[in-house]
């Protein structure tokens, strides 16, 4: 009965209990979207790389090393030798290395000169490899591989032909247009930096630096090419490489033979460990997210306290006349406290299904602007834990009014003197 | 109000099937013996009744000017607060030795309330209205369904003996009636599960003449017709001869010539 009433009571003041499901239900909505993205994003960030054990390069800061290998983020300055990439890459524990190549560009695309291992052994997310949308792998010098934003925003087909240029600017003024790729293969999307990388041959990339008829002056690594040169069937030098190892315990050996190399100095750092560091950068970001939609919440269940606090007042009558009929002070503490319930229980529902909505309708926008993968799941435990805790303190914030009214509804009796 | 009511209920006025001397002679259904009361320690004694004795199926006319006290007094009678001192016999249970929830309890089970306006819950439509009391009493809501065959049933049927057999009428919101038409389903709400006292505070203050005759021709009618014990409270002294009794507030509480016409000393 008491439930009844409560739920007719509201229907009474339906704007003013719309207004507060709809508050509430943009806070949980806020809340439990930032929450989804923020998740979303750190098993994205997560995915980049995988079955990877460790990333080689020359000796520069760790997280230098995994931002510009992992990422595509900064120029690694420093190469390493052909001969010291080999020398590890023969190594007993060693099952696969994918040698990589960073440095030139194209139209804002990263270009990575690697080898076919990379389509190999390559893996993203959980043990994803690498697939062709269209075409093929590289076979020779002259053949690239797009990754899908590549392909889509420059609106390339397999087929098409590219100039890739030197540095990694939007425009360079320095292209290598006196060798051109043919596009083979399309690679699907992956929502990592794959998708915004142009790929080639070593060996293709070697043949640009080599052109005699480019000008070493304006090519740094066209003369350090033109210096070392031996033959155009091995590359000279490489920026980086990505290790499989056969055994996942060897990994911290491993990693220390790379670092104490003789042969040069060079630096070896655990992609997994790598990813957590650079997480942990944005971490600030994140946690004043989470912060400001926390805020939210507590401002959208201070609608619902104002509210209720507010419409006291004129109930007070209503409390009596309740009280008259044989009604207990508990009942009518009882009512108020259903009533903030009843709003908050609904703002969260209302909430959550905004929120699928919102994923269902945003998850492509998402996708194909900030390559962010949103699975449309079931809250999670952790989603369902902050769901409870904004319920309890609703129905927490509910306890105020509700003991006014039994305070009222103790003095006032049966008779209110308004 | 509606047409089906006499204009003029002073001729038509239905005499006691109970002769008055047996009334007065029959067991008590309040018995109030040296009661007094203040709100608190430090407050002056609100009520101080040394004796009143009101008889089962008595109509009885409280008269008192505002403020003298007498909704104190209801308080008392509807276990809403209990006597500092005396004994308080409501229905032969002495209030004073119930606790709050059983006060509520028998307050839900034996008394109906008619107040002087403003006495519907706004939200819910005219029969639900009539039911709600039946929600706080499993008694009154057996008595009710026995009665009537079912709760609605009864309700409806009270409502059509009050003159509000339209059924568009009892689906109607509370706030949608005129006064007239609220105190009327205020009746029926205070008759439903018969309880044996009816209370009326002040009921008929918002009506005009010919309202307030055909209003207590109804309240009269059904009161005889279940037995039931009426306590009608006034400040309006012309209706006292229609009641068995007319009993001044003045004269009976010792207490309440010190703060006539001020605030009932409440906090």
């Amino acid at each position: 009965m008491i439930a009844r009433l409560s739920i007719k009571s509201l229907r009474n003041r339906k704007v003013t209990a719309s207004l507060t499901v709809l508050s509430i239900a943009l806070s949980v909505l806020l809340l439990l979207g930032v929450e989804r993205i923020r998740h979303e994003s750190r098993e994205s960030f997560a995915a980049t790389i995988s079955g990877t054990d460790l990333v080689g390069g020359a000796r520069t800061s760790p997280v230098h090393l995994r931002l510009s290998v992992v990422f595509h983020i900064g120029n690694v300055t420093n190469n390493i030798g052909w001969e010291s990439y080999r020398a590890i890459a023969g190594r007993p524990e060693v099952a696969w290395t994918i040698p990589l190549s960073l440095g030139d560009s194209h139209r804002g695309f990263r270009v990575l000169g690697t080898s076919a291992d990379y389509f190999e052994h390559f893996r993203f997310a959980r043990d994803r490899r690498l697939e062709l949308a269209r075409g093929r792998v590289f076979d020779d010098e002259h053949d690239t591989v797009l990754g899908a934003d590549v392909a889509e925003a420059l609106k390339y087909q397999v087929g098409n032909s590219i100039v890739i240029a030197h540095g990694a600017g939007e425009i360079s003024f320095a292209q290598h247009d006196q060798h051109p790729f043919r596009i083979a293969g399309i690679l699907t999307r992956t929502g990592t930096p794959v998708d915004r990388t142009v790929h080639v041959s070593l060996a293709g990339l070697d043949a640009v630096h080599e052109d005699a008829s480019y000008g070493a002056d304006s090519d740094p690594l066209a003369a350090i090419i033109r210096e070392k040169h031996q033959t155009s069937a091995t590359p000279r030098a490489i920026t980086a490489f990505l290790v499989g190892l056969k055994s996942r315990g060897t990994v911290l050996s491993m990693q220390r033979r790379v670092n104490e190399y003789p042969g040069e100095p060079l630096t070896a750092v655990l992609p997994g460990v790598a990813l957590q560091e650079v997480w942990e950068i944005t971490g600030v970001v994140e946690k004043s997210l989470f912060a400001v939609s926390v805020l939210v919440v507590v401002v959208g269940l201070s609608g619902m306290l104002v509210a209720l606090l507010t419409s006291l007042g004129e109930r007070r009558r209503e409390m009596a006349i309740l009280r008259s009929l044989g009604a207990r002070p508990a009942q009518v503490f009882a009512l108020i406290l259903g009533e903030a319930g009843f709003l908050t229980v609904a703002g969260v529902l209302v909430g959550i299904a905004a929120l699928y909505a919102g994923l269902f309708a945003g998850r492509t926008w998402l996708e194909s602007r900030f390559g962010l993968f949103i699975t449309v799941s079931w809250p999670s435990a952790h989603e369902l834990g902050l769901v409870a805790v904004v319920a309890a303190a609703g129905i927490l914030i509910g306890l105020l009014p509700a003991y006014r009214s039994y305070r009222y509804s103790l003095a006032d009796g049966m008779t209110v003197r308004i | 109000m509606g047409g089906v009511l006499p204009r003029n209920w002073g001729p038509a006025f239905p005499r006691h099937a109970t002769p008055r001397k047996q009334i007065l002679m029959s067991a008590p259904v309040v018995e109030l013996s040296n009661v007094r009361f203040s709100w608190s320690v430090d407050s002056p004694i609100v009520i101080d009744i040394e004796a009143l004795c009101i008889a089962n199926a008595e109509r009885i006319f409280l008269r008192g000017p505002s403020g003298s006290g007498k909704s104190t007094l209801l308080s008392l009678l509807a276990g809403i607060s209990r006597p500092n001192e005396g004994r308080l016999q409501v229905l032969g249970q002495d209030m004073a030795t119930l606790g709050g929830a059983a006060r509520d309890r028998f307050r839900a089970d034996h008394i109906g309330f008619i107040f002087q306006m403003f006495n519907l819950i706004p939200y819910l439509s005219v029969l639900e209205n009539v039911c709600l009391p039946c929600a706080f009493s499993e008694r009154r809501l057996a008595r009710a369904t026995k009665s009537g065959g079912s709760l609605q049933a009864e309700a409806v049927r009270l409502l059509a003996h009050l003159g509000m057999a339209d059924g568009e009428l009892q689906s109607r919101t509370a706030t949608d009636l005129s006064v007239g038409q609220q105190q009327r389903v205020a009746a029926a709400r205070a008759l439903i599960g018969a309880p044996e006292l009816l209370i009326a505070d002040e009921p008929t203050s918002s009506l005009d003449e010919d309202r307030r005759a055909a209003f207590l021709d109804l309240l009269f009618r059904e009161c005889e017709l279940g037995q039931i014990t009426l306590i009608f409270v006034s400040h309006d002294a012309s209706l006292g001869s229609l009641f068995d009794r007319v009993v001044s507030f003045a004269e009976v509480n010792r207490a309440g010539t010190s703060w006539l016409g001020k605030p009932a000393g409440r906090p």
